[in-house]
């Protein structure tokens, strides 16, 4: 693993401690807790229905616990707020494509762009000044990002005529056009072939190494997550039953246990 | 105190009468998720050919009911082949306009046929104050609005059952709860659906021939269908008894709301107060009286 | 072989995001604009103007209004008479009751009281959606042609409720006959086609479109989903409005509220599906398919010597029938039919 400049990792910027959620008495998360640190790939694992994808949405504030806390860059709180998580630099993906099918390429990445708008409403109605320069400025960084996802081809093309494996692609553009600090990929290799599944990888550790960007992210694939996560912790029914380096939860009898089952 | 039940007795009668319409919606939503505009124009459709057929062809009520029947069975399976097959698993939205589309066609249709005159309908049964009761207490109750209550009541005792009781009825549910599962496991979505427009077809005969009996068969019959909605918003729109509470809730509050509030605003709020009192009634309880509550995953 | 983009490169993002990138269709446009605004006001005549171009016009842009509601932000509405409704009494009271009005001030404030009403039953659509929120459209558009119909107020205190249209001047100049009102029209109409056009190829038509296709998505990357909702509504009723005021204004001169009924409400809903959801564009082609279709049937029925009453029937069946035939066979209307026909246009005479 390479070790640019970007790449040290930092203090602990997000903190969640004893979270609990439940949704009417079915408990998906009991008293979690879980740290980012700064430039980290911190992988989640565990079983389906282990309550992975219910700690993502815990951190973006799209699920709000019942209990615990989180503690995200030195500000303690009860829980996120979507819109304030994505203005302090938090993006994602989602396990099940959450691209906006009615429209391009193009004009998906640029919704991703959208909280660095500053022109008003009437600008952008006259389509002038500000308006129009910010239109073009995004434009040049969204085509940026393009290039780096190697998305050139299907600039214009609606997203819902795009195979599986670009949409997944299309996504992490999205969030990327946000220029955020943090990334949280929901199993952004799914369904995936190998090949497919290697452009992923490089995409997510370039990232993480030319923008500094902390990834969190799901994953199925062992083999993925082992190469290129810094720490990973393991859930299982909603509770945290490892978590470390690579190797130590490898070697973690518990994760072993859940994974291999009871015998 | 005596008029005050008057008219909310009048009102809960008339409630019977928005639950049968409401009740042709439930079956189809339940069923196919599809929220069905046309139920109203159904109803139009259904009075008016019988009548149609009564005055035109000579016929007796009794032969004449039971073809509109085969012609609203007829009518239903068509609709279900002809326009909703072709647009399944599309958008909630698009159904619900193809539904409008459709309640365009069958007015037109119907009219077409029949002309666009008024018609009288006369099932034989007078609306007239029942004597007992009002010798007894002193209201005024009307015969036709009680039996039409009894109708309903027998008609949606027998929906009950058709649905909880038959081999049928447990297909239609299990359609409703969850379509691909039910597909999987051999029941045959297409002939479900035909059933569910079909019997849809009946309910709005029965609902047609009853208020169209009581206020002539007219255009103006197809606005029942606007009745309706607050009724399901109310009941929420899977629950056979939330359409019936719903209407009744509906029938009464606006009869009174008229008899009470209208006089000081100018009148001729029934035509909006339901719709507010189920807005509010929504932002307070978005899923209905008995809907179930959605929890939406991503 | 004439409509091709070869040789046309953009090395700019600005030439690559105008409204027509392709030289062609930037000329055919300013032809359709010189045509409409030089030469068919010497060459129609007046009742080609005010049976046909006038309520085109008009019908476009509340059809414009409703499909930035609902092509574009994906929010159903049954009430689109009543934002027009709203823009019609609004400028007729600011005319009468405020002395040297300008009209077309007293327009957009017409306008700006439709946007208002608009937001204010637009508020349910937080809480909720598809079927429920289009019963909730529907309530006002009954709760607001009864309250013009019973405020004396708001028709200046006349009996049937029927309003007359105040004399249209704009410095000094007195818009009286078709032609003038046409021309009137068109002016309003392209400056808030372009207006509309610039909104939904810049953020808040993207957040408009982002919030319709997934609103949890669009909410996790940033967008505040009430207020786009809610902008869409007040924008959407705005246009409405003005096209409510022009009706009243340039077309009919007198109207009465009822004019703005359910029936209006759905003709503008099935001008938006026929021509196409979410298309600037298909709004035109929709009100143009709405508003001469029944003068085609009444033809045809006259030729094949049918009773008049066929007509309006028939006029119900091809209605509804077409908006099903839409539905099924091309959800995005004729503007999508016409974009199909340009792509081969592009490609012939070699289509492989």
């Amino acid at each position: 693993m390479s070790d640019s400049a970007q790449r040290k990792i930092g203090d602990v910027i997000l903190k969640a401690d004893n979270v609990s959620l439940s949704f009417g008495g079915v408990k998906a998360l009991t008293n979690i807790s879980f740290d980012v640190r700064e430039h980290e790939i911190r992988a989640i694992i565990g079983p389906n229905g282990a309550g992975k994808s219910s700690m993502l949405n815990v951190i973006n504030g799209v699920y709000h616990p019942q209990e615990g806390t989180i503690t995200y860059r030195g500000e303690q709180r009860k829980d996120m707020d979507t819109h304030a998580a994505a203005k302090s630099g938090i993006a994602r993906t989602f396990q099940n494509i959450a691209l906006f099918t009615g429209m391009s390429v193009l004009d998906n990445i640029m919704t991703g762009r959208n909280l660095k708008i500053k022109s008003t409403f009437v600008e952008q109605a006259l389509w002038i000044g500000r308006a129009r320069r910010e239109e073009m400025e995004n434009r040049r960084v969204v085509e940026e990002i393009i290039d780096f996802l190697q998305l050139q081809h299907v600039r214009k093309t609606p997203v819902a005529r795009l195979p599986y494996g670009i949409k997944k692609r299309v996504e992490l553009a999205r969030a990327l056009a946000a220029e955020p600090s943090m990334l949280l990929l929901d199993e952004p290799m799914a369904g995936m072939n190998v090949e497919e599944k290697q452009d992923m990888c490089r995409f997510v550790l370039d990232t993480n190494d030319q923008f500094g960007t902390t990834i969190v992210l799901i994953e199925h694939d062992m083999g993925v997550v082992m190469d290129i996560s810094d720490r990973v912790a393991v859930l299982d029914y909603g509770k945290k039953i490892g978590d470390g380096t690579p190797d130590e939860v490898r070697s973690n009898p518990e994760v072993i246990k859940a994974y291999l089952g009871a015998h | 105190m005596q008029f005050f039940f008057e008219v909310l007795i009048a009102g809960l009668l008339s409630g019977v009468m928005y639950a049968l319409v409401a009740l042709g919606f439930v079956l189809i939503f339940k069923a196919s998720g599809v929220f069905n505009f046309a139920q109203g124009a159904m109803v139009f459709f259904a009075a008016l050919t019988t009548v149609g057929l009564k005055e035109e062809f000579g016929l007796s009520l009794w032969l004449a009911i039971p073809i509109t029947m085969v012609v609203m069975v007829l009518l239903g399976i068509a609709t279900e082949r002809i326009v909703l097959r072709p647009l399944v698993n599309q958008h909630d939205i698009t159904l619900f306009m193809a539904t409008i589309g459709l309640t365009f066609f069958l007015e037109g249709l119907a009219q077409l046929i029949w002309g666009s005159n008024v018609r009288r309908l006369d099932l034989g049964i007078q609306d007239v104050p029942i004597e007992f009761v009002m010798d007894k207490t002193g209201m005024l109750i009307s015969q036709f609005d009680v039996i039409a209550a009894i109708i309903c009541a027998i008609l949606v005792a027998a929906l009950a059952i058709l649905f909880n009781k038959t081999k049928v009825g447990r297909a239609l549910r299990a359609v409703a709860d969850d379509h691909q599962a039910a597909l999987s496991v051999g029941i045959p979505l297409q002939h479900v659906w035909a059933i569910v427009w079909a019997v849809a077809g009946f309910v709005a005969l029965v609902a047609g021939l009853l208020w169209g009996s009581r206020n002539g068969v007219q255009f103006a019959l197809t606005f029942v269908a606007l009745k309706a909605l607050p009724v399901l918003i109310l009941g929420g729109f899977t629950s056979v008894p939330g359409a019936i509470v719903g209407g009744l809730i509906i029938g009464a509050s606006e009869k009174l709301a008229e008899v009470y509030i209208g006089p000081y605003v100018g009148g001729g709020i029934e035509g909006w107060f339901p719709y507010v009192l189920a807005l509010v009634f929504l932002l307070v309880r978005p899923e209905g009286l008995f809907g179930e509550k959605i929890i939406r995953r991503i | 072989m004439i409509y091709r983009e070869a040789g046309q490169y953009k090395t700019t993002y600005d030439t690559d995001t105008q409204i027509f990138p392709i030289a062609q269709d930037r000329y055919a446009m300013l032809a359709i604009l010189l045509i409409a605004f030089i030469v068919i006001p010497f060459v129609a005549t007046p009742y080609i103007f005010s049976a046909i171009l006038i309520p085109f016009l008009i019908f476009s842009l509340a059809a414009l209004g409703l499909n930035i509601l609902t092509g574009y932000a994906g929010q159903i509405s049954l009430g689109t008479a009543a934002f027009m409704a709203v823009g019609a009494f609004a400028s007729y009271n600011f005319m009468l009751r405020v002395p040297g009005m300008p009209i077309l001030l007293a327009f957009i404030l017409g306008g700006i009281c439709a946007a208002m009403v608009g937001i204010a039953f637009g508020l349910p659509s937080l809480r909720i959606r598809g079927f429920y929120l289009a019963a909730s459209t529907l309530a006002t558009q009954f709760f607001v042609v009864w309250c013009l119909t019973k405020v004396p107020w708001f028709t200046n205190n006349s009996a049937s409720g029927v309003i007359t249209a105040q004399q249209i001047e704009i410095l000094g100049f007195k818009f009286d006959s078709p032609q003038e009102k046409y021309l009137l029209v068109l002016g309003i109409v392209c400056v808030l086609a372009l207006l509309a056009k610039n909104m939904v190829r810049s953020t808040v038509g993207r957040s408009w479109m982002a919030v319709r296709d997934m609103d949890v998505a669009a909410e996790v990357i940033g967008f505040r989903v009430m207020k786009t909702k809610l902008t869409a509504f007040a924008v959407s009723s705005f246009y409405c409005g003005i096209a409510g005021a022009l009706f009243a204004y340039c077309y009919v001169g007198t109207v009465e509220p009822e004019a703005y009924n359910l029936d209006l409400s759905f003709r503008i809903l099935f001008m938006v599906i026929i021509g196409g959801l979410g298309s600037i564009l298909g709004s035109f082609f929709g009100a143009a398919f709405i508003v001469l279709l029944p003068i085609v049937l009444s033809m045809i029925v006259h030729v094949t010597g049918l009773p008049n009453s066929v007509t309006s029937n028939v006029e119900l069946m091809v209605f509804g029938g077409l908006i099903i035939f839409f539905l099924i066979v091309e959800p995005h209307g004729l503007a999508r039919l016409w974009q199909i026909g340009k792509e081969k246009l592009r490609l012939w005479p070699f289509p492989h």
